[in-house]
């Protein structure tokens, strides 16, 4: 495949993922296994951006780190706050 | 013979820097920006779960769907506009630019109208602290593609008068990491506002 055509896949699949993804916002009951999806989702859309559209692979290894620690850490906290919402709520509560 | 097919789209260099480092230093600042915002989101969703579990259902989904198929389909555009400056196809780029430029002013355009329907409906600031954190994360993101819109117009004047070549357009690419940025923003803040409840 050449690098015409794996924009052109990528394309498909970031518009494949985003409508699939919409769906299940308002098709399944929420819990915690409709989180781990959309977390999941979430960090495969970000990683084909980074990947075909942003070309990372071939950048300076602390522009990738940033920008993967970014793109990683969102879905990561999106698994946390689910596990540990009330958790994170009490560690928080001087806050609010 | 097609140039696309044959010529390397991609530079070969490991280690190089994408555009300049200033767009860089740029876009360190954006990624600080909103990683603080969505502690904010999460933070806020830690206190008020019911909020944050009611409030995706009263927005549109259609029209988070439609930014985010407008948003990646606008950046794919810039992707193949600098694949083509890359080949030295200057009429191509400019092609792919205007397009990506048509997707991205659609955003704040369905955005006007979504805005529109969530004031009719009573979805203002005082509707919640989901509202709240929804309005300024989104309004932040929208000032963002504005800037981006901005600067796509100078890239598309730039590559009209011929300012890029095929060996030298860090200017083109400097913008296409911008505008990438703005993207994987958006698709953050799609699951977290539209979807996940």
């Amino acid at each position: 495949m050449n690098d015409i055509r794996k924009l052109d896949f990528a394309w498909v699949m970031l518009v494949l993922l985003s409508v699939s993804g919409a769906g299940l916002g308002g098709a399944i009951e929420p819990g915690f296994g409709v989180t781990l999806v959309v977390a999941a989702v979430m960090g495969i859309k970000v990683r084909i951006v980074c990947a075909y559209f942003m070309e990372l692979g071939t950048a300076s290894r602390r522009i990738r780190q940033l920008m993967y620690a970014f793109c990683y850490g969102m879905p990561l906290l999106v698994i946390l706050t689910s596990l540990f919402g009330p958790s994170l709520a009490r560690l928080t509560g001087a806050l609010v | 013979m097609n140039l696309a097919a044959t010529l390397p789209l991609r530079p070969a260099t490991l280690g190089r820097i994408p555009g300049n480092k200033a767009i860089w230093v740029g876009i360190y600042c954006e990624v600080t920006e909103f990683a603080l915002m969505f502690l904010v989101y999460f933070i806020a969703r830690a206190h008020h779960p019911d909020s944050f579990t009611a409030g995706p259902s009263q927005l549109s989904l259609a029209a988070g769907t439609a930014y985010t198929v407008l948003l990646v389909t606008s950046g794919f555009c810039v992707a193949r506009g600098l694949a083509a400056m890359r080949v030295a196809n200057r009429q191509a780029c400019l092609r792919w630019l205007l397009a990506a430029f048509v997707f991205g002013a659609g955003y704040p355009m369905i955005k006007f109208f979504e805005v529109r329907w969530n004031l009719a409906h009573g979805l203002d600031g005082d509707a919640g602290v989901f509202f709240v954190t929804y309005y300024y994360l989104t309004f932040n993101h929208l000032v963002h593609v504005f800037w981006g819109l901005l600067g796509l117009l100078w890239v598309m004047v730039r590559t009209g008068a011929g300012s890029y070549t095929a060996a030298e357009h860090d200017g083109l690419e400097a913008f296409a990491c911008y505008w990438h940025t703005t993207d994987i923003i958006w698709l953050m803040i799609f699951p977290l506002f539209y979807v996940l409840r």
